[in-house]
């Protein structure tokens, strides 16, 4: 499968990716900047991401909003900020092309002087309505930021979550906001993608006339990847739930690292739907577990594994991190069967087959340009990428789950329902989130 | 630098929409089989559709409809439930069964060359489920640990207490998955039950869209749906819903939250209201984008969300009309009101030409989006089998819209905009919110959803 491109830098060093596909008439651009909450420094987290929201506020040839114009001209728009990236993406009917490059032209060149104090106490309190919202008054919705914190050191980029702290969201300043803008929002940290019914060269003089004026910037260094050591923890979180549950992590391989599409595959074998070895063991045969999941959190400085299971009444969940080991351990040792290694290669097949579906919005064919252009420098990697799956063999997916999945040093984590403490996993500790207290 | 490089570009000219065409054939039994020929890549959005949803769940038995579209699944044909999902999975895709108030969706989307095995599976889960009594037993427990589980999550504890007091005891008024007492009370033969009454070849519709020939299509389903027979009555069951309105504020108490979660509506039309085009209108002025007035008003001005939608949930028979949000804990009863506020603003006058202007145009300038992937056309084919719509109706949308005017949107926000009647509940620290949600001057009945 291809996804046929025209690349071309800007002298400002603007990567410009253009992908024609005219079957419907729609255009979608894609912005991605590489800079995520991982650039961010421990007393300042959040501010990647409430940057993102400062971004859809105004510029200073467009203070006024930028959802207003583009929702008129029949857009859907978005943006989203991980821990390596931030992205912004417009999907418009074929005539709002050039207000959609216009938009993100004025907003990568002309930002800080629509930016103002109000604007900026505005977003911070809706970020932190977002923050309580998503997490804090969701069932399990500190799990993760508690994980983050057992696997990784408090110097370490992923030990604090994109979200941010509120304290330190609470000590951001305007000044911080702008910092951040002059250090990581430029074209040479940036990545263009025009995907759908354009005419490649029309589309580049487009880009040059509303980009090219844009100033560089100080080159961005990549942050090295930094890979940590597994750790055993046992660790005990009370929440307002109803039934345990249970997180094994453990760090992984970066983002298309080897072993990292292994891991993609053996979660799902081992734990995603009715055909996994844990779905059959713990849900229908033993009935022991009630929810059940896996996946390869593939990132660029260090991946994460994990497993989760959420016990039936009854049971506890040292039954479950019991019988979860054992069958990883069966694993690392035999490796899959054929028949799974099969299943494996035709559910990746289809998926890549889907995913070229949509040209825009989170996962179309423009994000996934920019995604492969900004990790790999090299847009059209869909068969290389798939090529990691299909490649995939018994003895390299025993190898990876050998290699990494070691029950011995696992992060273990129940969370239990608040004031039920002797639910707790054997031997573990109480913990709450926020700066490691 | 031209100063022209400043100048906001306009949105240009707009994009006309034309639905594709549906090509259809009915097998004897009743089954029809249309097909949409839609070919950008290699694949097919296969769904079948069943005209019986959580509306036909029998009074004392709420989660019948659900519990049984769950087991279809877990054991049909020659396979058992763990073959099942393998042959789905050995074919590169899964089967997602929807079970919704008037329809039950099974969805799959698969590369198109498998056409004929998925067709095949997906018979067998219609047709011939086994509806065994060891598949029954685990999957009602786990129906129940879910409900145990969502009694936690305070969105869904918020849509379980507006559905029931807006709906009352209509059909309409109760959550998919059922409470624990109804889900106790069904048995397995109450599901073999509802699958001899409900699952008919005649009321059903078959969708494929994708990189497919019709005439393939219908050979292929032909084999698999061939010796699928039954017939049932079919149209509506249901009369529309009438409960009285109780504008009370229903606050479910969640002690310690830091957010609270609100909704606020009434009782709303079904689909097929002559004056649909016109409440689309005054939804996209009111709440049903990111730059509606109570989205703008809550987040934008206030910052006390991080989003807030108005909806109608358009049904057969009738529907209900929404305001959903999730806001500071502090602010709750500010919020009710401001969106009361704005629920009288929409009614009192006219809605300001611009403003009208540009809801229009970005319902219909982004209409075209809808129809890019098979999964959405085939979604959009649904609805028509589901509320019986005419072929035309996407086709009809954009004009319908550019029709519309302020007074016609103004009178229909009069009759189905309806502040005075509004149900409202807050899911949040009752301790903190109580005092300021009574000064509303409504009665406030801390009450809690059955699950």
């Amino acid at each position: 499968m291809t996804v046929p491109y025209t690349r071309h830098t800007l002298a400002n060093g603007l990567d410009v990716i253009v992908h024609e596909d005219r079957r419907m008439p729609l255009v979608a651009v894609s912005v991605w900047y590489h800079v995520g909450s991982k650039n961010e420094v421990p007393g300042r987290t959040g501010l990647a991401h409430l940057f993102e929201h400062l971004m859809f506020e105004g510029s200073e040839h467009q203070p006024g909003g930028y959802f207003g114009p583009l929702q008129e001209a029949g857009a859907s728009l978005n943006g989203s900020t991980s821990a390596d990236r931030t992205n912004y993406w417009e999907l418009v009917p074929r005539s709002a092309r050039r207000l959609a490059l216009w938009m993100e032209a004025d907003r990568m060149g002309w930002f800080l002087p629509a930016l103002s104090e109000a604007r900026f106490e505005n977003q911070r309190a809706v970020v932190l309505n977002e923050r309580r919202q998503t997490y804090e008054n969701r069932p399990y919705g500190l799990a993760q930021f508690v994980l983050m914190e057992a696997l990784f050191p408090p110097d370490h980029p992923y030990y604090w979550p994109t979200i941010g702290e509120p304290a330190d969201l609470a000590a951001a300043t305007l000044e911080d906001v702008r910092a951040f803008f002059r250090r990581y929002y430029h074209p040479g940290n940036a990545s263009l993608v025009i995907a759908g019914d354009v005419d490649t060269d029309d589309v580049l003089r487009e880009v040059e006339e509303l980009f090219g004026p844009i100033p560089a910037g100080e080159p961005v260094a990549p942050l090295p990847a930094r890979v940590v050591p597994p750790v055993s923890r046992r660790l005990l979180y009370e929440d307002r739930v109803e039934l345990p549950r249970l997180y094994l992590a453990w760090p992984s391989p970066v983002l298309f690292a080897p072993g990292d599409a292994e891991l993609d595959l053996a979660a799902d074998l081992l734990a995603n739907g009715r055909t996994s070895r844990l779905y059959e063991r713990l849900i229908h045969d033993r009935r022991i577990a009630v929810e059940l999941a896996a996946g390869q959190t593939s990132r660029e400085l260090c991946g994460t594994f994990q497993i989760i299971a959420t016990a039936a009444p009854g049971h506890t969940l040292d039954e479950l991190e019991a019988t979860i080991h054992e069958e990883v351990a069966r694993f690392a040792h035999d490796g899959p069967t054929a028949p799974e290694v099969g299943r494996g290669r035709v559910q990746a097949e289809t998926a890549f087959a889907l995913r070229v579906q949509s040209l825009g919005g989170f996962g179309g064919k423009a994000d996934q340009l920019n995604a492969y252009n900004v990790y790999l420098g090299q847009p059209d990697s869909f068969d290389a990428d798939l090529s990691r799956y299909v490649g995939a063999t018994a003895v390299t997916l025993r190898d990876a789950t050998s290699a990494w999945l070691d029950p011995g040093r696992a992060v273990a984590l129940g969370v239990v329902p608040a004031g039920r403490s002797e639910l707790s996993l054997t031997g573990a500790t109480a913990v709450s989130v926020g700066g490691g207290a | 630098m031209t100063p022209r490089r400043f100048d906001r570009p306009g949105p240009g000219a707009p994009t006309p929409v034309r639905f594709p065409a549906i090509a259809r054939e009915t097998l004897d039994s009743g089954l029809g089989i249309w097909v949409v020929q839609h070919a950008p890549v290699p694949v097919a959005t296969i769904t079948l559709i069943v005209s019986r949803g959580t509306g036909d769940d029998p009074v004392d038995r709420h989660g019948l409809a659900s519990l049984t579209g769950d087991l279809l699944d877990e054991g049909a044909g020659d396979r058992d439930a763990i073959q099942l999902a393998d042959a789905f999975a050995g074919l590169g895709t899964q089967l997602e069964v929807d079970v919704g108030p008037d329809a039950t969706a099974l969805s799959v989307t698969t590369l198109s060359r498998v056409l004929g095995p998925v067709l095949a599976l997906m018979a067998d889960v219609v047709a011939r489920p086994r509806l065994a009594a060891a598949d029954f037993n685990r999957v009602r427990e786990l129906r129940l640990n879910r409900l145990r589980q969502l009694s936690r999550s305070a969105a869904t504890v918020a849509d379980r207490m507006y559905v029931s007091a807006v709906f009352g005891t209509h059909a309409y008024g109760h959550g998919a998955l059922g409470t624990t007492a109804s889900l106790d009370a069904i048995t397995l033969e109450d599901t073999r039950e509802f699958w001899t009454r409900m699952y008919a070849s005649s009321t059903a519709t078959l969708i494929v869209v994708g990189d497919v020939q019709a005439d393939e299509v219908v050979r292929e389903a032909r084999r698999a749906f061939g010796r699928w027979v039954g017939s049932i009555e079919s149209g509506p069951r249901l009369t529309a819903p009438d409960a009285p309105p109780d504008p009370r504020v229903f606050l479910v108490d969640r002690p310690g939250a830091p957010q609270a979660e609100l909704r606020l509506g009434h009782l709303g039309p079904p689909r097929q209201t002559p004056v649909y085009h016109a409440l689309v209108g005054v939804n996209a002025v009111l709440g049903g984008q990111f730059t509606s007035r109570i989205n703008r008003r809550l987040r934008e001005e206030m910052g006390v969300t991080y989003g807030a939608r108005t909806t109608f949930d358009f049904r057969r028979v009738g529907g209900a009309f929404s305001c959903d949000s999730s806001v500071d804990a502090t602010a709750a009863a500010d919020a009710v009101r401001d969106v009361l506020t704005e629920f009288d603003l929409i009614r009192e006058g006219p809605v300001p030409d611009d403003e009208l202007a540009s809801a229009k145009a970005s319902l219909t300038r982004g209409y075209v989006r809808n129809f890019e992937t098979g999964g959405q056309i085939a979604r959009a084919v649904a609805q028509i089998a589901t509320h019986g719509l005419p072929d035309d109706t996407f086709d009809r949308f954009v004009p319908a819209i550019e029709a519309i005017t302020a007074e016609q949107v103004q009178a229909a926000a009069e009759v189905f905009i309806r502040p005075a009647d509004a149900t409202i509940v807050v899911v949040g620290d009752a301790e903190r919110s109580r005092e300021a949600l009574a000064a509303i001057g409504r009665p406030v009945v801390v009450s809690a959803p059955e699950f």
